[in-house]
């Protein structure tokens, strides 16, 4: 369970430095998505802290079930995610044009005043 | 949106009439917002009509004696609580918005304007009646989206870049309080925010990075001067006068609840208070000092948490005025202003609100400021009162500026000043105990240090900030050292 949580940290840590370390916007989009795979990764990690099982009533008897909650909450979360990305991809085709790097210190200097 | 279309009809019908409205209250902009489409030609009436509805709804809730408190579905569901402090909210959300639709009225913009400005007020909306995490992310997350289209709602590529750093700033900042809110929830197995007690330290320190970045506070802000100030004049008063607010009622509402928060929340409500005004003083960019003056004044609503409504109200107000007011001046640089003299009509519509944020009497600022002063803790005493002093100074670069120009507004200006300077006097109403000989003389006294400072000092010294900390990687880097220094925090 430990290297488990532990693996999950770390996927949130590598998204984070990499949305920091990363030169290109694209890329850092990218780490952003893999930040929030670590985020989802850890819902889903602590929703089973209870069962694996799928939470589905079933006929059977003294099952454990994996916690709805978070799994539910977490749904929420994913759609929210994805739908904040494609946002994001739309700039950053449009940006594109004027700027094929795409290099964000460069665009950051054409654009600030 | 999930959080709207939890509730079944048959809890509607059980429901006692006045927490009907307020589901109906609250899931009405996102309606309008989709019908608007399909009405387009009724899109400034429709908008205009539910930011009405927000204010009433607002002035009937101010009359509640006690706190109205939701559960939709069960445990797991959505809770909401409306209190004097979220109608307070309320009420500046539905004034400012009507005075920028007002505002946009005659400007020929399209009704997907409309419909984003309509959904980010019901989502700001949301923000202030909800007691638990999950409804707040999806809420704050909305908010993200839509002053995210209305920013770059002119398409230039500025305005995408402006967008897309707020964008990214935020959802950033979103996924770590994602992880705090976890943490809550399985301390308490629920995520409303009485949780937050229970929950481990971490939690607070994940939580708290999300809404410090999300209301624009103390180091954790500096995305917020560049976004306010680029972005088109109507969206700026938006973004300043309403959507930072929805990163600081949540704190305000934690500090009330938990005790353990409030020294926190204390703390950086002083901190944002100096930042800010370290930074306002010195701007010669005028929508970048009020940027900066918002950074400002958030935190005088969050060193007093018990007053903060009134303190957002006036700030809504004034900062949404002072706005839309910039927008029409010839130019953003203050040295060329004093060259330029204005129309004297928009003089005074620009002094009366500097005149109000400096807390002078006879403005419902005056009554926000002494209410604030009244609440404070002694060791925030210094601290704010340097703040106040660093307003009046920074005000004063609007007062002195030159007057009996030439220039015309644009057409739906006046009426917007009308509501939120109307609003501005007529609040006085809400604490007109203020006014007392003891109470008068100390504003007046901070005014004229204020400005004779800015004749003596200010005004000679041309020091300009590095820009620095707010490049696109340092505001993602300063997240990272904000939460090592909460950390640090929460463990001493």
């Amino acid at each position: 369970m430990i290297i488990l949580e532990s693996f999950v940290f770390a996927t949130v840590l590598i998204g984070f430095f990499g949305i920091v370390f990363k030169r290109n916007l694209m890329m850092k989009i990218i780490s952003m998505d893999v930040m929030s795979t670590g985020v989802i990764a850890f819902y889903v990690f602590v929703a089973s802290r209870s069962g694996l099982f799928t939470p589905i009533l079933s006929e059977r008897e003294g099952v454990a079930y994996a916690d709805p909650v978070p799994q539910a909450v977490i749904l929420t979360a994913i759609v929210i995610g994805f739908s904040i990305q494609a946002l994001m991809l739309i700039a950053v085709m449009k940006l594109a044009r004027n700027n094929p790097t795409l290099e964000t210190d460069e665009i950051e200097r054409s654009q600030t005043p | 949106m999930t959080f709207l279309t939890s509730f079944s009809p048959s809890d509607l019908s059980l429901a006692l009439p006045f927490e009907s409205l307020t589901i109906i209250w609250i899931a009405l902009p996102f309606f309008v917002a989709f019908s608007i489409y399909l009405l387009p030609r009724l899109d400034r009436i429709l908008t205009l009509g539910v930011t009405l509805l927000s204010g009433l709804y607002a002035l009937v809730t101010a009359l509640q004696a006690n706190p109205l408190n939701l559960a939709l579905t069960d445990s797991f569901g959505v809770t909401l609580q409306i209190d004097g402090t979220s109608s307070a909210f309320i009420l500046t959300n539905a004034l400012v918005t009507a005075a920028v639709i007002l505002y946009c009225w005659r400007q020929n913009k399209g009704s997907f304007f409309y419909t984003q400005a309509i959904a980010l007020h019901g989502s700001v909306n949301a923000v202030f009646i909800c007691a638990d995490f999950i409804s707040l992310y999806v809420a704050l997350e909305v908010i993200s989206v839509a002053a995210f289209l209305l920013i770059t709602y002119p398409r230039s590529d500025r305005s995408l870049w402006v967008g897309l750093r707020y964008l990214f700033v935020s959802n950033v900042a979103m996924l770590f309080y994602l992880m705090g809110a976890l943490l809550v929830y399985q301390a308490n197995r629920s995520f409303a925010f009485e949780g937050l007690e229970q929950a481990p330290i971490e939690a607070l320190a994940f939580i708290f990075l999300g809404l410090l970045t999300k209301g624009g506070i103390f180091v954790s802000g500096l995305w917020l001067p560049l976004t306010h100030s680029e972005s088109e004049a109507p969206v700026s008063a938006l973004l300043s006068g309403v959507v930072v607010k929805t990163g600081i009622f949540p704190l305000v509402r934690l500090a009330l609840m938990i005790p353990e928060v409030d020294p926190f929340v204390r703390f950086f409500g002083v901190s944002t208070a100096l930042l800010g005004v370290g930074y306002a003083m010195f701007e010669k960019d005028t929508k970048r000092m009020l940027a900066f003056h918002t950074v400002s004044q958030l935190g005088f609503i969050l060193a007093a948490p018990e007053v903060g409504g009134f303190y957002a109200l006036t700030h809504g107000l004034v900062k949404a005025a002072l706005f839309l007011g910039a927008g029409n001046l010839p130019s953003r640089n203050f040295k060329q202003l004093q060259q330029q003299p204005m129309a004297t009509p928009l003089w005074i519509a620009l002094a009366i609100a500097s005149f109000s944020i400096s807390g002078f009497p006879l403005l419902s600022g005056f009554g926000a400021k002494v209410l604030t002063m009244k609440n404070l803790l002694p060791w925030q005493v210094i601290g704010m009162n340097i703040a106040a002093l660093g307003t009046a100074i920074s005000f004063a670069k609007f007062i002195f500026l030159p007057k009996g120009g030439q220039g015309t507004t644009k057409p739906g200006f006046w009426p917007a000043m009308v509501i939120l300077l109307g609003g501005l006097v007529l609040a006085n109403g809400f604490y007109y105990e203020a006014y007392s000989l003891k109470n008068i003389v100390k504003p007046l006294l901070t005014i004229a240090l204020g400005w004779l400072i800015y004749w003596g000092v200010i005004r000679r010294l041309s020091i300009k900030f590095p820009r620095l900390l707010e490049q696109f990687d340092h505001l993602i880097g300063v997240m990272s050292l904000m939460l090592t220094f909460l950390f640090w925090m929460v463990m001493t």
